[in-house]
């Protein structure tokens, strides 16, 4: 009973600026101006090829629809971020006390406002300024490479994806880094008395061990992913061409300048319909261990 | 009694902090481009003693922020401004009639009625003549103006020539605008002035072969002189420093430069018509200044108002009665240049909505692939408000 009295105020609040707008939101997703429409705007958006253009997808033409291009961004990012994290924590962890300060550069990442970091990949990637261009460029590299990255959609999806690495590896790296310090060390000098090789420690301990840690930052850097608005919004604002929107942004651009809320709430659905499955499916899988 | 006396205090001092609240005024104009109107506001400061802050914000923010905030009755500016009318006539209900602050003033840009109700008024106007350059740039290298296409095509390619300069036309990038105002001054000056109006009101469609043509045999030809996108006020800087020959751009960018007596302007040979446009400001009705509000329209729309804005340079008038007798040197001459052309309705901000996120998005695609040009036209057409129905 005092249980509920202590929650209650926290429930409250959840019902009312999460549930009910959540409610509303799935409820409008079903209607058109007209009134009912059913399944009729999820439909629409499979159809629309702004969202679902698998045909341009398997010719490797960009672009290819937002919710592909979130998957794409899934692919990539969430493996790179994930591995880079767990291996910088690591390699902190047994460097001395002063290369902390390379670990705190690498969390500015995670600590800059998304907006601030979109701003920064525009500039990192732009043909006259960008360190990037200007480093392929030197090398020898053609364009589009050695040009401006947002302005041509073969690369203006890669180059946010690979800006977003740096501005998401230092989130990885810290819970992983916290993960380490929970290990106890003895298991570590038991293995050294053995001998096991470095590598040998990495995998058979550091790595099991860390499993739960791993699982919590995948499912995280997973719902980062599926809705990412900010640094395509100030970046590229889904472009050229579309090569780079994701489905917030699509939702951004229906509510706000087609001004039309049932389009925008349909794929708000949809971008919770995917997530929530994957979500649950990292969440079981951390459960059953 | 002694409390009595401290709430009556606590109310008083809330009053003074009240009243010391400025009337905020919320445009789009930031540095340089927003000197001018400042100066504006402050004369209606020191005339009147009403304290006025102004805020930046881009059309495409109020176009997020405005609508939630009128939802829940609420306003964060008490007299705004944007360009897009297609926005204003969406949410005319929220803004205050201004009728009475506008009567029998001679507007040279149409005021946004809605249902009898004036809600956007023009203040100020500006036009994208065509292409700027830097009159010591061109006399150091003896180049003149063209006045044929090929004149053109010839300049374009000795431009490239010059040491020093990467291509001979820079093109603006941001949200996309600065391209679409350059197809636009393509296709009023090869397609004409009714195939512009056609393709707003969506009578001739993008794909059709007359439009196409004005792309595949102008726009196209140009692009393979004219830069990628790059952040339009990083374009001007670069433009103005001799990396590039010649710039598109509104006139707004006179008041930009360092030296405006050293900027000349030429039209696309043969060009009948430039487009213009104006920016237009409402009171949203649930302002709490709106009394305020309202002494500041009417003074930004009067003679002086309209008189001392367009003497700081950068915007040309909107009232028939102000005259080219107030403006600086590089307006009067532009005045002067586009005085014998038509001024033609922005495309992108006229049509609006989803279709102009597409239109600025589009063509930063073909800018940088013009071998995407049926893919554009076709996407144009079917965002375009007609074909929806």
């Amino acid at each position: 009973m005092w249980g509920f009295f202590f929650i209650g105020p926290g429930l409250v609040l959840i019902l009312l600026f999460v549930l009910w707008p959540a409610a509303q939101t799935l409820a409008l997703s079903f209607l058109n101006k007209d009134g009912f429409a059913g399944l009729r705007n999820f439909a629409n958006l499979f159809g629309d090829k702004a969202i679902w253009d698998p045909a341009r997808f398997l010719r490797r033409e960009p672009p290819w629809g937002a919710l592909l291009h979130n998957l794409v961004w899934v692919c990539l990012h969430l493996p790179i971020t994930v591995a880079l994290g767990l291996f910088l924590a690591v390699l902190f962890a047994k460097a001395p006390n002063w290369v902390s300060i390379f670990r705190s550069a690498l969390f500015l990442g995670i600590v800059t406002p998304m907006i601030v970091g979109g701003v920064v990949i525009r500039y990192l990637f732009e043909g006259h300024s960008g360190i990037i261009p200007q480093i392929l460029g030197a090398l020898g590299v053609g364009k589009p490479w050695s040009s401006g990255w947002m302005a041509y959609p073969e690369t203006a999806l890669l180059g946010l994806i690979v800006g977003s690495t740096w501005l998401w590896t230092g989130f990885s790296m810290v819970l992983h880094s916290a993960g380490l310090s929970s290990i106890d060390p003895e298991l570590f000098e038991a293995a050294q008395i053995d001998g096991a090789s470095e590598w040998a420690q990495f995998k058979y301990i550091t790595v099991p061990l860390l499993r739960p840690v791993t699982i919590v930052v995948a499912v995280l850097t997973l719902f980062w992913e599926l809705k990412i608005f900010d640094i395509v919004y100030v970046a590229t604002m889904g472009g050229p061409g579309r090569a780079s929107t994701v489905l917030a942004l699509e939702m951004y651009f229906a509510g706000f300048r087609a001004l039309d809320p049932y389009k925008a709430s349909a794929i708000a659905t949809l971008i919770t319909a995917v997530s929530v499955p994957l979500g649950y499916w990292f969440a079981a899988r951390r459960v059953r261990r | 009694m002694r409390s009595l006396k401290l709430g009556i205090g606590f109310v008083v001092l809330g009053l003074g902090v009240l009243a010391a609240e400025p009337l905020v005024v919320i445009g789009p104009w930031s540095g340089a481009e927003a000197d001018p109107f400042v100066a504006v506001l402050e004369a209606f400061q020191k005339e009147t003693g009403i304290a006025v802050e102004y805020r930046v914000m881009r059309a495409e923010d109020i176009a997020t922020v405005f609508p939630a905030q009128f939802a829940a009755g609420l306003t964060p500016g008490d007299l705004v401004f944007t360009a897009w009318g297609w926005w204003v006539k969406e949410f005319a209900e929220h803004m205050v009639d201004v009728s009475e602050e506008i009567a029998n003033i001679p507007f040279t840009s149409e005021p946004i009625v809605v249902e009898g109700r004036a809600v956007g008024i023009p203040y100020v106007t500006w036009v994208k003549p065509g292409f700027w350059y830097r009159k010591s740039f061109f006399a150091a290298h003896g180049l003149t103006p063209p006045t044929s296409w090929e004149e053109f095509l010839a300049l374009l390619e000795k431009l490239e020539t010059i040491p020093g300069v990467e291509k001979a036309a820079a093109s603006g990038d941001g949200v996309g605008w600065p391209l679409s105002d350059m197809t636009e001054h393509f296709i009023i000056t090869f397609g004409g002035l009714d195939m512009h109006l056609g393709l707003i009101n969506g009578t001739i469609k993008w794909q059709s072969p007359e439009v196409r043509a004005v792309f595949e045999n102008y726009l196209i030809p140009f692009l393979t002189h004219a830069s990628e996108p790059i952040e339009w006020t990083a374009a001007l800087d670069m433009w103005w420093d001799g990396k590039y020959g010649i710039y598109f751009m509104g006139n707004w960018l006179t008041g930009m430069v360092k030296d405006p007596t050293d900027l000349g302007v030429f039209t696309l040979p043969g060009c009948k018509a430039v487009v213009g446009g104006t920016d237009y400001m409402f009171i949203p009705k649930y302002s709490k200044r709106a009394e305020d509000a309202r002494k500041l329209l009417a003074f930004l729309v009067s003679k002086e108002g309209v008189a001392l804005r367009v003497s700081k340079g950068g915007k040309l008038s909107m009232r028939a009665d102000v005259g080219p007798e107030n403006y600086p040197p590089a307006e009067a001459a532009l005045a002067k240049a586009v005085g014998a052309l038509t001024i033609a309705p922005d495309m992108d901000d006229t049509i609006g909505g989803d279709w102009q996120r597409a239109f600025w998005d589009q063509l930063k695609l073909l800018w940088v692939k013009p071998a995407a040009l049926d893919d554009v036209l076709r996407i144009l057409d079917e965002l375009h408000p007609a074909a929806k129905g």
